[in-house]
């Protein structure tokens, strides 16, 4: 067994390296050692899914760190059907994106420091999902979240970016607090941090094991934008399109569905834990998409459509679904990529993010047009693109699990997704013309990534699909120690969720391409107080602010005045004052009276006299 | 006769009474009267452990005979530091003499 | 005077009993004189009982067989020094203040600290132990061999205190001179 797994996540280290000492010498030169090192990775990855297409896992430490009594923390690669997966998606979404950020990011001053930071996203993202423990694992999952930190914030010179980038940091920081003592929990039941090794641990399911997996899930709500640690995902948009199309959309919002699956065995375990996971997953992904109907934003539009998938993909794993939870997140990947690039010329040629002043872009961008509606498609769930098969899998799943009110919520979020989505397509590209002349389509460079990804996400559904006899599931099943669940075809479901989806486009067809946005008008007037909730995202920022922000500052406040005014100022005034009675009480022997400096001298002799006398030694001066 | 402690005695009184003085003496004269009192009560030491140690030389008297030279020779100076500084300030009260404070 | 001790001697007093009694009598007036040095008010006085002081010292000198240097202490002590010091008093003393308080504020730490020195030295007198009380040794000193012992042996001494009075002459002059204008 050739050993170059681990050799994945390091080329893009390198490339990270190099273009953060060297690069501003190197200005373009970095891209290309950026992409290299990904197409590096993507070959590395492919020759390891091929070794794993049998369903082996492979799985082995390459560096060991640190040693104590009874364990030892190392770095080590697995590579089991799941990270393969996660690989392929990763490694071919990242090359793609980053060929688009070459032209989006050609003017920008500080160039080679993006590719730097992606190459370091790169790697972490690619480590990540090959580490075998705990440890490694979090310590991937931090990087990943720093450098979402630094790409959110890049351009900095924004304050909104800036502040978007802190409340990124630190909600999912408050994610990964939890996510630490989960694994510090397991650690201390089981003894170990090894994947392989905790997952023999199955029989020990008590009530701690269930509060590891909530602890667990507590910080993949935070990196994956679930309710209610979701607030940071709409504000990232801040950062630049390429950013929001990979990490925000592809790759790091999928490392927590990532880790439920990896640590599925312990969920699957404690039932309670499970049933959050799945309800948690529901409601975000309702909430998110009520709130996405009446957004005006193009991006937040998307971010907001994000969300609602994650929650899709959390219910698909919470009712048992290991395959189809995954199976959504590859095809999701490929779809709102696609999403956010063609967002990016879209914004880019129409010169506003709003989408009521953009309007029929579709005689002027062709591809990226046909992209967007292939990719909205996709996500909508309409057949036969591959958002259809994902989702409906998720369905059918919460449908024979048992969970009917779970499956109703689906439904409607079903319809819903459909609605904004499709409102989202007529209203950029078929509504009134009103945008400027000399707009055109963008270079080749912007529109052949999203050209790949299309095929992607037009092709990648039909792996899970009865056309490929559930290739994907029988790839997934076959590593892990899961019952393979037999999967059926249910035509009718397919159908029925077929119309559901029709149902929400026409709908959005009927509001904004047929009356031409009246209809909608006298629909917000009587619904207004519905329409400001929702369009105020439920309030939901506001109540934080009051509830924890400002708090938090009040006391923050407070802490600083009593240290700097009281503490530090009173240290260095009661040095001064000691100082200052210390002296005075020397002073008070210099009197200036010859008859007190007599007197002086004669005690000391006296007391000389005395201690010579009483025979008392003081040290060298014996007299 | 007369015992040497006696004597010793003596010039141990006249030196704790020489001392005091010294002390406590507000006008620099006054300080210096007490001073030549104290040099005289070692003095009458010198001769007393010159008479009583047998077989001297007389280097006891010629001590004494010295320290009567230099302590004139100190008187004199100090007085003249006294005339000084009377004249400069008017006063010889050890009290207001006081530059040295801080 | 020897026949007053002759006539003494022939009472039944011996002559060591004169001796004795006189000298205690001569060492209390003495201490009494010196007390007064510290404690008078009229500073004139003080002068005086300095020079009383100095004289009783001279007489005990005398008792202890110094007789040449008792004379010299007359002389320079009594003679010299305390007629300097009744210069300086008269040039530096106003008139009106000779009567003001001449003791400062230490007076009772001093009393304290000097009465226990002087405990202290009697103590350490008492218990030391001393030679016998003699006659006056055989080898009396006499004024020739005090010069021959300060002319052959203790020469440089002596040659060096010229020197300090010489010293102390010029610094004299030096310090009290009055400013020119």
């Amino acid at each position: 067994m050739v050993k170059y797994i681990h050799l994945i996540p390091l080329f893009p280290f390198l490339a990270f390296a190099i273009n953060i000492v060297f690069g501003r010498r190197l200005k373009k030169i970095s891209a290309l050692l950026a992409i290299s090192a990904c197409v590096i990775s993507f070959v590395l990855s492919v020759l390891t899914f091929l070794s794993c297409a049998n369903g082996n896992t492979i799985s082995y430490t390459f560096i060991k760190w640190l040693d104590f009594k009874n364990t030892s923390l190392d770095f080590g690669v697995m590579a089991d059907p799941l990270s393969c997966m996660m690989l392929l998606v990763v490694s071919i979404v990242g090359i793609l994106v980053q060929i688009y950020s070459v032209s989006y990011m050609r003017n920008d001053t500080r160039f080679s420091r993006y590719f730097a930071y992606i190459s370091l996203f790169m790697a972490s993202m690619l480590a990540l999902v090959l580490a075998d423990n705990f440890i490694m694992f979090y310590i991937c999952w931090e990087a990943v979240g720093l450098c979402s930190y630094l790409l959110i914030s890049f351009w900095f010179e924004r304050a909104s970016a800036a502040k978007a980038g802190l409340k990124a940091f630190i909600t999912t920081r408050i994610g990964d607090t939890g996510l630490f003592i989960g694994i510090l929990i397991l650690f201390s039941l089981t003894g170990t941090f090894n994947f392989n090794a905790l997952a023999q641990h199955t029989s020990g399911n008590g009530a701690m094991f269930g509060v590891a997996a909530v602890l667990i899930f507590c910080g993949a709500a935070g990196k994956s934008a679930q309710f209610p640690l979701h607030v940071w995902l709409p504000d990232a948009m801040e950062g630049p399109t390429p950013v929001s199309a990979l990490i925000h959309a592809a790759t790091m919002v999928a490392a927590g569905v990532y880790l439920i699956a990896r640590v599925f065995w312990l969920f699957l375990g404690n039932q309670p834990a499970l049933m959050l996971v799945a309800c948690i997953g529901a409601a975000t992904a309702f909430f998110a998409a009520s709130i996405a109907t009446v957004q005006n934003d193009l991006k937040k539009i998307l971010a907001y459509s994000t969300i609602s998938q994650l929650g899709f993909m959390m219910m698909g794993l919470g009712v048992g679904g290991y395959s189809e939870g995954t199976f959504h997140l590859m095809t999701h990947a490929f779809g709102k990529a696609l999403l956010f690039l063609c967002a990016g010329n879209v914004i880019h040629t129409a010169r506003t993010l709003d989408i009521r002043r953009m309007g029929g872009l579709f005689s002027k961008l062709k591809i990226t047009g046909i992209t967007f509606i292939i990719a909205g498609s996709s996500i909508s769930g309409l057949p036969p693109f591959s958002g259809f098969w994902s989702k409906d899998d998720i369905i059918l799943e919460t449908l024979h699990s048992g969970h009917p009110f779970l499956f109703s919520l689906s439904i409607i979020t079903s319809l819903l997704t459909a609605f904004y989505i499709f409102r989202m397509i007529f209203l950029v590209f078929f509504a009134k013309a009103c945008l400027p002349e000399h707009a055109k389509e963008s270079l080749s460079a912007l529109t052949w990534p999203l050209i790949i990804l299309a095929f992607f996400a037009v092709f990648a559904g039909f792996l899970g699909s009865p056309f490929m006899n559930y290739a994907f599931q029988k790839f997934f099943y076959s590593g892990g120690g899961h019952a393979l669940v037999v999967t059926n075809s249910d035509y009718f479901m397919m159908v029925f969720l077929a119309c559901v989806s029709l149902a929400g486009i026409l709908v959005a067809y009927s509001f904004y391409v047929l009356n031409n946005k009246i209809l909608p008008l006298p629909l917000r007037a009587k619904f207004s107080g519905l329409y400001n909730i929702l369009y105020n995202k439920y309030y939901l920022d506001e109540i934080y602010e009051f509830l924890f922000i400002k708090p938090c500052l009040r006391i923050a406040n407070a802490v600083l005045k009593f240290d700097a005014n009281f503490v530090i100022e009173g240290t260095v005034n009661i040095i001064t004052r000691a100082v200052s009675i210390f002296s005075r009480l020397l002073r008070a022997a210099q009197t200036g009276f010859i008859s007190n400096y007599l007197l002086a001298a004669l005690l000391g002799v006296l007391f000389m006299v005395v201690i010579k006398s009483a025979g008392i030694k003081i040290c060298v001066f014996q007299f | 006769m007369i015992p040497e402690s006696h004597f010793l005695i003596l010039g141990a009184i006249l030196f704790s009474i020489g001392l005091f003085g010294a002390l406590t003496q507000r006008s620099i004269i006054g300080i210096l009267m007490s001073i030549e009192l104290i040099l005289n009560a070692a003095c009458i030491n010198f001769v007393v452990f010159d008479k009583f140690l047998g077989n001297s030389d007389g280097l006891g008297q010629i001590f004494v005979l010295l320290v009567i030279a230099i302590a004139a020779a100190t008187l004199v100076v100090g007085l003249a530091l006294v005339i000084a500084v009377y004249r400069s300030s008017k006063t010889v009260s050890a009290e207001d003499i006081n530059l040295m404070k801080w | 005077m020897s026949g007053l001790i002759q006539q003494l001697n022939n009472i039944g007093i011996p002559q060591e009993n004169i001796i004795k009694v006189t000298f205690y009598l001569i060492a209390a007036v003495t201490c009494f004189f010196a007390l007064r040095i510290v404690i008078s008010r009229n500073v004139f006085h003080r002068a005086l009982f300095l020079a009383l002081t100095l004289i009783g010292v001279a007489c005990v000198y005398l008792y202890l067989g110094a007789e040449y240097l008792a004379v010299m202490q007359i002389l320079i002590y009594v003679g010299a020094i305390v007629a300097l010091f009744v210069f300086v008093i008269m040039l530096t003393t106003k008139i009106q203040n000779r009567a003001i308080r001449q003791l400062n504020s230490q007076v009772l730490i001093s009393v304290v600290v000097t009465s226990a020195l002087l405990c202290l030295l009697i103590s350490i007198i008492r218990t030391s132990p001393w030679h016998k009380p003699v006659l006056p040794p055989a080898g009396l000193l006499n004024i020739s061999q005090l010069g021959r012992s300060l002319a052959l042996n203790y020469v440089l001494p002596f040659e060096v205190v010229s020197l300090i009075l010489l010293a102390a002459l010029v610094g004299a002059i030096a310090i009290g001179k009055a400013k020119k204008e």
